[in-house]
């Protein structure tokens, strides 16, 4: 049978130096044995490794943030995701309570704080407790950060603090008498100003055939929500997509939320989020997107394009010795489903034309913009060097330490939209020229033997008579070394990009309503504020082959 | 999930994190000087610890703290630090414990004179200070108290505060391992705490089950259903811990139960009666789920949109051992989903959707387009989609077969050769899970052969012979082309493939036979070889040699016939479909067969073949490899003697068995999904896993199983189980009614799970009285009075 502990957390820094070790039970490998394994490993480390030579056999799970590196040495068997979720919970606490980014010069400031989570996080290994609302009820923040985080109206962490008074007193200790009302909000929530927001981000994964036919298309949305407002309220957060709710339900898909969505809810309408919000910032729910209709309309689809405001063309083997790659770039300052809902990439669905955003909300910018255009190349290993980079706009850099070129293309200009090229001419291994050169004469049929060839190569200039045959010589040549460098060409190249304002699947915020009826504590006639911002980001996700 | 989007969210922190990367370069070395003018020396740290003053305490202690994790000495400020355990401020309070779980250990007699301060904390009136001094003090190591940490778990466990109690819950592990004698206390204490009330409290009473006594199921018995029921309101480690403990249990005490159901066939269009009758006996086996085991698995489903990675694979391991078909089915989305997680997740996810695609590879099918390969995948990720993606190639449609073929071949260009070779194989995987794919395929490979990857086309090969000893009939011309290459290959394994290959096929008959031939051209260059070629050179050149002895000798062959049975029906059925497959490349290749006359068995010495084999022989003697030499003579003794040729056909023309690759992840099929040992892998971690690990027991046996009325909540006990298990939900409703806030919407709110009211169902199953009652009754949890009224609920729950 599994059970599932944790047994330490090390935390380094970004010098590989141990900032904080915390044993949570028995004698796991201490940092200092374990470092120098996980360091031995070659580059892209595995999150989970087996370390069965040193005393107690470990399991090491690892994660990075920041720089920062969290392990965590486990002796016996333990599902590794509940080691890695709980180091990712770490993660975000220690970023809630001690400041976002996360560095190392913040933790080392705020052990008393970080020691009193780890302890409420985790008890002797059993993880217990890793809500930020209710931690923040059991941890002292004290001095300046206490003020950062407490807010404005906050309640103080420490009972004395507490206002006094018969039924507010009544109402601050029944929560802790009776534990949390609700596990992931806190008692007692006061603002002075009311703010709701939602932060949809939605990160492509694309990949397009060397024809520019998608092969897989995916929008992986997450909801982020900032609740601040006092009492406990009652929301409903109400999602659409083109095609109305049928749409809806097609769209979205996978989902997974925060505890406090009411998934009945959800089932039944899809689309409607319910839910009593923790208080400050959270993940509402995680979703996705299929960008490429079914199976089924395959057919249709075939040549009408994912309208993408990026997109690149790859070229390979050009030139006379098929050195050269040319990379095209097209930028369009068209995005489907901005000005109207109906997304251009489902044709098959119906077009349901309504305005950007419901007047409630504070519509953020005026078109959506796009920005931070990276193309990202992949070079084979092989390739000694990249000379002659000619970008048509912006700057290429090949960085030989990553076999990669990256190609930064400013879209701040007006001319965001338009083309733009690079072309890179690669230099391969100075040892296979040689040979192809040995391969060149050794199998040249025309003129027979080794001897006698070379001696045609170097008079080539002078005897008209074999002109022809140099020329048919050198042409074949010129093939082997296409031949030769087509190994040495990039084989996909991926773009990065940004879109403030703008989802990929079409999804818009109809609506976030607070539910008078079943919220309490908000005070009479509080109309919140409430603000909606959309982000379409690549990461090197949209990823052409060639 | 978390982390990731929220990072990228605030695009401030870019900014905030140069400038630390900046200020780190600058002072590249002295990362541990850096908080150094904030450290005090000694005295004066003692001096704030002394002081009287709150503050500076609480200062003193921070110090001590920023010490203790920077592994500075503090021993020394132990009993300035512990004397301060009596301090009222709950701040200080709550670091001089820190400090005391720290230390404890190594000063156990000053430990111990704080035990009498914490001991009365545990009759604080805070609940906070209540629990933290239980959670303190069964985390102190000192063997000597078990017996006070086990009376302060039986009063945590009476405690009004389910934040008490669940600290109760955590502290009966910690007790265990201080002292296993306790264990029948801690069984009773633990037994009260799995039929909590509140589900936070079960969460962790289930974690101790686990550590303390997880094989004691019959203390489970009777919580069943409740532990069901609250499975949905945990939180997630706490569900975690349940899921574990309910797949065990559900394994131990729910039989395997199938029956027969008729086929619910859709009769044809002129299908008449008779069919009809056949029908119900040919009736499928299904699994039939106990009703109770059922009830698990529903309440499991709403798991499966967790944000918790964990707890969607660990519902995805019930599902997978305890369900059916339907219900691995619907945890295979989710798990799909992961991939959207942080990379480290991702990895372990990958094995895990391995494991589940060995068992139900229809059902990938449809998330195909997830397992796409991109650039920035690291090397096992881009294994494990290669694997899932050939282990649903068999129940693809055609175009999604293309395209995976196509996926794969774009990465046999890809610029990583460990990737090129994954994807080789996988190409091999698809041909050989599927016959009529299989050509294309071949295809495929035989493109690789003409790369200048010497690695690529020996793996291409590797794959290639493979697909042909599958179906050696049908590749005869497959061979005539793979000896072409020989020309140009020059990586020695390729060729040492090529050339057994062609060995492989040195029995047929004269006309299309160009193993001779190939033997001639590679004994020419035969002082240029590889010795893994020469090798197969001299194997190629004893059996074309045999092959020329057989049929020289006829009547002698016949008799021998008898013996090899398999192998001479297998060298006709080869002599049978060989002439059939006439194409492009015979013709083009320019085959010898002029230069070899049919020659008499009389003609021996001039006969080509046997000069070809007397001169390789001459070539091996003076061979550097003792290995060759070796070998060499073994094949001359063999055939030393033209006549009898039976045990050398034993030997060299043995029938080969077909070779069959499994899935890379096939020997970790038995593993249990979730665990570290499934992604660790048996070679790593030999086939027991990783230290402490266990499979799943078997299914218990019909009629071993505990009775089920075992489960039944009795009368009185459910009412009771029923009534205090108060939801997060109604405990809202409940305080906000009772300080007068809300008015509105408490009317139906009464009674209800948080399930139910996060459903909205409005409907009022109740009178205000009742609700009167309720609310009263929850703190002094009396129970008489509510049992009868809260008896006919139980359905409507179990629904939910």
């Amino acid at each position: 049978m599994l059970s599932n502990a944790v047994e330490a957390l090390y935390i380094f820094d970004q010098h590989n130096e141990s900032i904080l070790e915390h044993v949570y039970r028995s004698r796991p490998a201490s940092a200092r044995v374990v470092l120098p394994l996980y360091l031995a490993q070659p580059v892209p480390r595995p999150s989970l490794i087996y370390m069965p030579n040193i005393n107690p056999p470990t399991v090491l799970f690892s994660v990075i943030h920041n720089s920062l590196l969290f392990l965590s040495p486990v002796s016996t068997e333990t599902e590794p995701l509940f080691v890695l979720e709980f180091l990712h919970r770490v993660i975000d606490i220690l970023e809630e309570f001690i400041g976002d980014p996360l560095l190392a010069t913040k933790i080392e400031g705020n052990y008393d704080v970080v020691a009193q989570l780890l302890g409420e996080m985790c008890d002797a290994g059993s993880v217990c407790n890793t809500e930020p609302n209710a931690l923040r009820d059991d941890v002292d923040v004290s001095g300046f950060l206490g003020k950062l985080l407490g807010g404005v109206g906050l309640p103080g962490s420490s009972p004395a603090l507490l206002p006094s008074g018969g039924l507010k007193q009544q109402l601050s200790l029944n929560p802790i008498s009776n534990g949390p009302a609700i596990p992931w909000r806190r008692a007692n929530v006061r603002h002075t100003s009311n703010e709701l927001y939602v932060d949809i981000v939605e990160t492509l994964s694309v990949t397009l055939a060397p024809s520019g036919r998608p092969l897989a298309a995916f929008a992986n949305g997450s909801i982020a929500f900032t609740s601040k407002i006092s009492g406990v309220p009652d929301l409903l957060l109400t999602l659409s997509a083109s095609g109305g709710k049928l749409g809806m339900e097609k769209s979205i898909e996978l989902p997974v939320f925060h505890p406090c969505v009411r998934l009945a809810r959800w089932k039944e309408r899809p689309g409607e989020l319910s839910f009593v919000p923790p208080d400050g910032k959270f993940m509402l729910a995680g979703y996705e997107v299929n960008l490429m209709p079914s199976n089924l309309d395959l057919k249709a689809w075939s040549n009408t394009n994912l309208q993408l405001p990026v997109s690149i063309e790859v070229s390979k083997s050009l030139g006379l010795t098929g050195a050269d790659f040319e990379v095209r770039l097209i930028l369009s300052s068209n995005f489907p489903g901005a000005s109207t809902s109906a997304s251009a990439s489902r044709p098959n669905l119906g077009t349901r034309g309504s305005g950007r955003s419901t007047p409630i909300f504070g519509s953020s910018a005026s078109g959506p913009t796009l920005q931070d255009v990276v193309i990202t190349i992949p070079i084979p290993k092989a390739v000694r060097n990249i000379t002659d980079l000619r970008a048509s706009r912006g700057e290429a850099y090949f960085t030989p330490a990553d076999n990669v070129v990256d190609w930064r293309v400013p879209t701040k200009d007006a001319a965001a939209a338009g083309n733009a090229t690079l072309r890179c001419t690669i230099v391969g291994p100075t040892t296979d020229n040689d040979e192809d050169e040995a391969i060149s004469f050794s199998f040249d049929a025309v003129n027979g033997g080794y001897d006698k060839k070379e001696e045609t190569y170097q008079s080539s200039g002078l005897d008209n008579s074999k002109k022809s045959s140099v020329k048919v010589q050198n042409q074949s040549r010129d093939q082997r070394k296409i031949q030769q460098n087509s190994p040495l060409m990039p084989s996909s190249a991926s773009v990065s990009f940004s879109v403030k304002g703008w989802l990929a699947s079409g999804i818009r915020v109809e609506g976030l309503v607070l539910d008078t009826r079943k919220s309490r504590g908000l005070g009479e006639g509080v109309k919140p504020y409430k603000g909606v911002k959309y982000l379409t980001v690549s990461k090197k996700g949209v990823e052409t082959r060639c | 999930m978390y982390s990731i989007i929220l990072a990228g969210l605030i695009l401030t922190s870019a900014r905030e994190l140069t400038l630390e990367a900046a200020q780190s370069a600058g002072s590249a070395r002295t990362v541990n000087s850096r908080p150094s003018n904030r450290e005090l020396p000694f005295a004066q740290t003692k001096k704030l610890l002394d002081s009287r003053n709150d503050r500076e305490i609480l200062e003193g202690l921070r110090k001590v703290i920023s010490m203790m994790y920077r592994s500075k000495p503090c021993l020394p400020f132990f009993s300035a630090v512990i004397k301060n355990v009596a301090s009222p401020n709950i701040e200080i309070k709550k670091l001089v414990y820190i400090y005391l779980l720290h230390y404890a250990e190594s000063e156990p007699d000053l430990a111990l004179l704080s035990i009498n301060t914490i001991q009365k904390s545990l009759s604080d009136q805070s609940p906070q200070v209540r629990a933290m001094a239980l959670r303190v003090m069964s985390g102190i190591k000192v063997p000597v108290i078990s017996q006070i940490v086990s009376l302060g778990i039986k009063k945590g466990c009476a405690d009004m505060s389910p934040y008490v109690r669940k600290a109760a819950a955590l502290a009966i592990p910690k007790c265990y391992r201080l002292d296993p004698n306790t264990l029948p206390q801690l069984l009773d204490y633990l037994s009260i705490l799995l039929g909590d009330k509140q589900y936070y409290v079960v969460g962790a009473a289930v974690n101790a089950f686990l550590e303390v006594c997880p094989d004691r199921m019959d203390l489970i018995h009777k919580h069943y259903r409740g532990l069901v029921r609250k499975l949905v309101d945990m939180d997630e480690w706490g569900q975690l811990a349940t899921l574990n403990l309910l797949i065990v249990y559900a394994r131990k005490c729910f039989p395997i139960r199938t029956k027969k159901v008729k086929k619910n066939k859709s009769k044809g269009f002129y299908e008449d009666e008779a069919s009809e009758q056949e029908d119900e006996y040919s009736g499928e086996e299904v699994q039939v789920l106990h009703p109770d085991l059922e009830l698990f698995l529903k309440a499991c489903k709403p798991l499966l949109s967790s944000r918790n990675s964990a707890v969607i694979v660990s519902t995805a391991r019930c599902f997978l051992h305890l369900g059916t078909s339907e219900y691995i089915d619907a945890a295979i989305g989710p798990l799909v989903a992961l991939l959207r997680s942080p990379l480290d997740i991702q990895q372990v996810a990958m094995n895990n959707l391995v494991a589940v695609c060995l068992v139900r590879a229809e059902s990938f099918v449809k998330y195909a387009g997830h397992f796409l390969v991109r650039a920035t995948d690291p090397p096992d990720v881009s294994r494990s989609k290669f694997e899932i993606l050939t282990l649903i190639f068999p129940h693809c449609e055609p175009h999604m077969k293309e395209m995976i073929l196509s996926e794969l071949e774009h990465f046999t260009r890809a610029a990583d050769t460990a990737l090129v070779q994954e994807s080789v194989r996988a190409i091999g995987r698809c041909a050989q899970n599927e016959s009529t794919a299989s050509m294309r395929c071949l295809r495929l490979l035989l493109d690789q052969l003409s790369s200048q990857d010497g690695g690529l086309v020996a793996d291409s090969l590797t794959v290639i012979r493979h697909l042909i000893q599958q179906n050696p009939q049908a590749h005869v011309q497959t061979v005539i082309r793979l000896a072409k290459n020989l020309d140009t290959t020059t990586n020695s394994e390729a060729r040492a493939s090529i050339v057994w290959l062609v060995g492989e096929f040195s029995g047929l008959p004269e006309e299309d036979n160009i193993a001779p031939d190939v033997l001639r051209i590679l004994a020419k260059g035969f002082a240029d070889e590889s010795e893994a070629a020469k090798l197969q050179i001299v194997l190629l050149a004893a059996k074309v040699y045999l092959h020329y002895l057989i049929r020289t000798s006829p009547p002698q062959t016949e008799a021998l016939a008898n013996a090899p049975s398999t192998q001479t029906v297998e060298e006709a059925s080869i002599q049978i479909s060989a002439p059939a497959e006439e194409n492009g490349w015979q013709d083009t290749y320019p085959l010898p067969s002029t230069d070899q006359p049919a020659t008499e068995p009389e003609k021996d010495s001039t006969h080509p073949i046997p000069l070809l084999w007397t001169y390789v022989l001459h070539l091996t003697r003076y061979d550097t490899s003792y290995d060759l030499r070796d070998r060499t003579r073994l094949y001359r003794a063999l055939l030393s003697d033209p006549h009898s040729t039976q045990l050398a056909s034993l030997l060299l023309l043995a029938p080969k068995p077909v070779p069959h690759t499994p899935s890379p992840s096939e020997n970790r099929k038995d593993l249990l999904i979730g665990s570290s040992s499934l992604v660790i892998g048996v070679e790593a971690a030999g086939i027991d896993g990783v230290m402490g690990y266990e499979g799943l027991p078997e299914w218990v046996k019909e009629g071993e199983e505990p009775d089920a009325k075992l489960r039944d909540e009795v009368g009185g006990k459910e009412a009771h189980g029923e009534k205090k298990d108060m939801p997060a939900a109604r405990e809202l409703d409940k305080a906000i009614e009772k300080k007068g806030l809300g008015k509105i919407g408490v009317g139906g709110a009464k009674d209800k799970t948080l399930d139910d009211w996060l459903a909205e169902e409005e409907g009022s199953e109740e009178g205000s009285t009742e609700e009167e009652t309720e609310s009263e009754s929850e703190e002094e949890s009396s129970e008489d009075e509510e049992s009868e009224s809260e008896g006919g609920e139980e359905g409507d729950r179990l629904v939910n």
